[in-house]
């Protein structure tokens, strides 16, 4: 099929969907004045639904758009990607949104004009209430390069190259959280970098503070991390932050075997459980 | 630098294992270089890797996270997820450059004093030849 | 300006002589937040606590520093002194400058910097202590305990006497447990049942003991001196309120199924009490064999009961109870050695039996009156080969642990047969004789002197040979290998845990090792509690053990459980986990980490941002009475909204900044 036909589709289906009562609204893509960039769109009815559009740029993640509409009146109906529905596995799992608020139209995937599609592991849904069109089982990921060649990347330097990498990566840091805003595992009510009370992010704009942001964000997204790569997407200064949180992923797959978040929506997270014989080498 | 030649370390010690180790090796009158400065914390579970974060950022010249050994936990299962989340957070400061000889996480009992001045004695020379 | 105040405490020489105490006052006069600092010989002592009230009085004093020796040592003396005061007992923080300051160093100029270093860094902590205020929690004056066997019993009654009502709840239809099983009780040799069942009966007859058999618990919620618990009272079929257990029904049930109660090696009716001396005496239908229940045929019980008791429509009931505290005595099961040891026969042999099933032989009231008999033919055994440790000691069949009580009564079995059957010769096959006890060594001794033959090794192989059953295994003192022909071979299996003691762990919260008896919450100093708060333990649910032990642990039990129902309310840290609703997400991430399941995630009432309309949204709760300030969970919250009283974020943070000034 070729994107024109399954974006035919999409726009047929989003119509019945929303004409039918079975969504209030479906989130999904539009065309922006740049020809190679796409944005988040929310289909209300048909006329919105025309204006769909599936193609290589179709790339950013839908799933986070959900989080401004947690109570909603019908279902939010959304165009989920293999990215997407982690990114919604992984919502579910932090309670952010309920599954029953949710009407998933999965859209097995090409993999799409952008870097981070690079490593994708999971082209096709992982979860959905309709598959729009049949996987492509030919090319099941997109894998261009090995999993965490990012992280291997800077892993490759010696400690004070790695100290220095992450210097000049933080120098031009500005602090904007476009990387949290962005990110769907990050949903907590108040970051914690506004919680100047507590204080644990300083609000001196410098690099170490940015370190500390850095570093801290990482843990953060944690074991919960997708691998997206929005944030690195998102980054106004381009900064290769995706390799940061993959460092962790890459270390419970070391320590705990084979880990990628957001495959289910349980809530076992390596973070939230143990194992009486877990490796302590350095202990 | 030259002024503040010697190295500040940070240690996190749980209540009942480490600080209470600490506090024998007082008794004992054990003797170890006087750079740590310990934080008593009820369980090495309750140690925030953004702690550790906040100290380097300070400008700890080392930083240890000490707890009862596994199975020992007072409040029984802590330190296996202290064990956890400084597993990933040591990568993770090593992967972000920081030396990994300048973080030590260890399992300290109430009756090891002598493990505890040991520890703080090899971690203080360890650091000493790293530099500031 | 936070008007705190540094008192620096000499400790005589202790500390004065290795650092210079007035200059860390001196030093400490000049930290910003600092209006008052004072050194003095002895902090801890009568003059030195006035001198610390004064100064809070005339310098109007709101936080107190106090650099001294270790804060387990002192703090809790400082609290209670700052009681007397006007300041809050958690604004104070300790500086340790003795165990970890001049007992540790030797160069003076050192130690006196870092003694300033740690006043620093609580008097940067202490500007955000809060006020925290210790709550007091209502006690329940009632105790639940689970399973009546000697343990449960003993517990019972001993918390019954010290005048508070006590459930005692078993799953089976009579107490007695295990002990009721037994013939004769090591070392002393008394019938089991003489000692055994005159406790029984003080426990039915004892007005604070509620007796609760055939009943299960089905969920527990609350908290020590607050517990809530669901019984589930199972169908007896039986009006226990008029039977009078006369057991015209026992007899005429025409149903013969296997008794547990004898091991399988006897029948029992449909309608049936658990054994002669069963308390309550009263009979209950089992429904799995009771042709009436299962068909509607049948009703022959019914039909002769004289007063109308039998209900075949009785129904399992639900009941909620409410306790302060909680004893579990769930006590044992013997291992399925045929599963594990296919060399044994797999249980092919009906001559091959355990040691319980040996004890219902041997007993008076058992299947066969007493007199030992093989299963197979109802001969009497003239060889018998008594097999140790199987299950137990074993890693690779069956447990690593020792069983504790076999090789006793490994000893005891020798000498009933030896005893009973003139003529009779008895082999014991073991890897070591562990006799640690009042009289055991001294009755281990007598069994062979009676004639008892201990061969050290395992036995590798149970086989029939004709009539025989051949024991094969090595006797590895004199390293060959050595054929037994048996009569009658007795395995003294390892014990388990109970059937459905995880489960019942589950429902309260409570940690197994990894063999699955119940962790006690030290191994060493807090033996009889659990790592729940109002739940103790007493028994072989613990690991295995013998009678006595037994006994003494569950009058331990009581007694501290007795401690906790003898308080009107109980107090509790205020240094205890909190949750900020308001920034907290409901990710939920804090609530595995807790070990006392002390967070729930509740659905809180809110208004949604923007619409103002009425919502409901996901929250994490602690449950004040459940947790024990740990702060483990504050560590799984990215926002930082669940935090820990007494150690905050800030706090611990202020620690840190302090040293960097």
């Amino acid at each position: 099929m070729t994107y024109a036909e399954k974006q035919r589709l999409m726009r047929d289906r989003a119509a019945a969907l929303i004409e039918d009562g079975i969504v209030a609204y479906i989130i999904g893509w539009r065309e922006t004045r740049f020809p190679d960039k796409t944005a988040v769109f929310f289909a209300r009815d048909k006329d919105d639904a025309e204006r769909l559009v599936w193609n290589e740029y179709a790339v950013p993640l839908t799933a986070k758009y959900m989080t401004g509409d947690r109570w909603p009146d019908g279902k939010i109906g959304v165009f989920a990607r293999g990215c997407d529905s982690k990114a919604i596995n992984r919502l579910i799992s932090d309670n952010q949104i309920e599954r029953e608020n949710v009407y998933i139209i999965g859209l097995p995937c090409e993999g799409k004009s952008d870097d981070r599609c690079l490593t994708c592991r999971q082209k096709d849904p992982v979860a959905y209430d309709e598959l729009l069109w049949e996987p492509d089982s030919a090319s099941p990921t997109v894998a261009g390069r090995g999993r965490f060649f990012r992280t291997e990347e800077v892993e490759a330097l010696g400690t004070q190259e790695r100290f220095d990498y992450w210097e000049d990566v933080y120098s031009r840091c500005i602090r904007c959280y476009a990387c949290r805003n962005i990110c769907p595992v990050c949903t907590c009510r108040e970051c914690y970098v506004d919680m100047h009370r507590t204080g644990f992010q300083g609000k001196r704009q410098d690099t170490a503070e940015n370190r500390v942001f850095g570093v801290t964000r990482a843990f953060h997204v944690g074991d919960r991390c997708i691998e997206c790569g929005e944030c690195e997407r998102a980054c106004p200064m381009g900064l290769p932050i995706l390799g940061q949180t993959q460092k962790i992923i890459k270390t419970v797959e070391r320590l705990a075997g084979d880990y990628e978040s957001g495959m289910s929506p349980d809530k076992e997270n390596f973070l939230g459980k143990f194992d009486k014989d877990d490796k302590d080498a350095f202990m | 630098m030259a002024i503040d030649s010697e190295p500040k370390i940070v240690a996190f010690c749980c209540n009942w294992c480490t600080y209470t180790g600490a506090d024998l090796a007082g008794l004992n009158r054990m003797k170890y270089p006087e750079n740590v400065r310990v934080i008593r914390v009820p369980c090495s579970g309750r140690v925030n890797p953004q702690f550790i974060l906040r100290a380097f950022r300070r400008g700890a010249d080392g930083v240890m996270v000490c707890g009862c050994h596994p199975g020992d936990c007072h409040y029984s299962t802590g330190n296996y997820f202290t064990r956890r989340r400084f597993m990933l957070m040591r990568e993770l400061l090593e992967f972000n450059g920081i030396d990994p000889r300048r973080f030590h996480a260890r399992w300290i009992s109430g009756s090891e004093a002598a493990k505890f001045r040991d520890t703080v004695t090899e971690v203080t020379e360890m650091i000493r030849g790293l530099g500031k | 300006m936070s008007k705190t105040g540094v008192f620096i405490c000499h400790c005589g020489t202790n500390i004065a002589s290795a650092l210079d105490v007035y200059k860390v006052a001196e030093a400490a006069k000049a930290i910003p937040d600092v209006s008052y600092a004072a050194e003095y010989k002895y902090m801890c002592s009568e003059p030195g606590q006035q001198l610390i009230l004064d100064a809070i009085k005339e310098q109007g004093l709101k936080r107190i520093v106090i650099a001294a020796c270790s804060p387990r040592m002192h703090e809790i003396t400082f609290r209670k002194m700052l009681k007397k005061s006007g300041v809050n007992e958690y604004l104070l923080e300790i500086a340790n400058i003795r165990e970890q300051d001049s007992w540790v160093h030797e160069d003076t100029g050192k130690a006196t910097e870092k003694a300033i270093d740690l006043v620093r860094m609580a008097v940067a902590k202490v500007q955000k202590n809060e006020p925290l205020k210790t709550s007091f929690i209502p006690v329940t004056k009632r105790a639940l305990v689970i399973g009546g066997g000697i343990a449960g019993i003993q517990a019972a009654l001993d918390i019954a006497d010290a005048g508070h009502d006590v459930v005692l709840l078993e799953r089976e239809p009579s107490i007695g447990g295990r002990m009721a099983m037994l013939d004769k009780t090591f070392p002393t040799l008394d019938c089991s049942a003489c000692i055994s069942t005159p406790k029984m009966v003080d426990v039915s007859a004892h007005p604070n003991i509620t007796l609760m058999t055939s009943c299960e618990v089905e969920s527990v919620s609350g908290y020590i001196g607050n517990f809530k618990v669901a019984i589930r009272k199972k169908a007896k079929y039986v009006n226990h309120d008029i039977c009078t257990g006369c057991g015209l029904c026992e007899e005429k049930c025409p149903v013969k199924t296997d008794s547990a109660f004898n091991r399988g090696l006897s029948k029992r009716p449909a309608i049936y009490k658990l054994f002669p001396q069963a308390v309550p005496a009263k009979p209950v239908i089992d429904k799995e064999s009771c042709i009436k229940i299962k068909s509607g045929k049948c009703g022959l019980c019914e039909k002769i009961c004289p007063l109308g008791c039998i209900d075949y429509n009785d129904e399992d009931r639900l009941v909620e109870e409410e306790f302060g505290a909680i004893v579990l005595a769930t006590g044992y099961k013997l291992a399925e050695w045929q599963s594990m040891y296919d060399e044994y026969g797999a249980g092919r042999f009906p001559d091959v039996i355990d040691g319980l099933q040996f004890e219902r032989l041997v007993n008076a009231s058992g299947p066969t009156e007493g007199r030992i008999t093989r299963p197979s033919d109802g001969k009497e055994p003239k060889t018998v080969v008594i097999v140790k440790c199987v299950g137990s000691r074993d890693i690779k069949k069956g447990h690593p642990y020792c069983s504790r009580a076999c090789c006793m009564y490994a000893a005891k079995h020798a000498h009933q047969i030896l005893e009973k059957i003139p003529g009779s010769r008895v082999f014991i096959f073991y890897i070591d004789v562990r006799t640690p006890g009042k009289g055991y060594e001294e009755f281990y001794d007598k069994t062979r002197k009676d004639g008892a033959v201990y061969v050290r090794g395992r036995v590798s192989r149970i086989y029939k040979e004709g009539d025989h059953i051949v024991c094969q295994g090595e006797d590895s003192l004199l390293g060959r290998q050595v054929r037994v022909n048996a009569d009658l071979v007795v395995l003294e299996t390892a014990m388990e845990p109970s059937e459905g003691s995880a489960e019942l762990l589950g429902l309260l919260g409570c940690a197994k090792d990894e063999d699955g008896w119940i962790q006690e919450a030290h191994p060493k100093l807090r033996p009889v509690e659990t790592q729940v708060g109002g739940v103790f333990l007493a028994g072989v649910c613990q690991g295995p053990k013998d009678i006595p032990d037994t006994v003494a642990q569950a009058s331990a039990s009581a007694a501290k459980a007795i401690g906790l129902l003898n308080k009107d309310e109980m107090e509790t840290s205020p240094m205890i986990a909190s949750v900020a609703e308001d920034k907290c997400s409901g990710c939920g991430a804090c609530e595995p980490i807790c070990p006392y399941k002390a967070i729930t995630l509740e659905r809180i009432p809110d208004r949604e941002p923007g619409t103002g309309r009425k919502i409901e949204r996901p929250a994490a709760r602690v449950n004040a009475g459940l947790c024990q300030g740990c702060g483990a969970c504050t560590v799984a919250c990215r926002t930082g909204a669940i935090d820990l009283l007494g150690f905050r974020n800030n706090q611990i943070l202020q620690e840190v900044d302090a040293l960097w000034p």
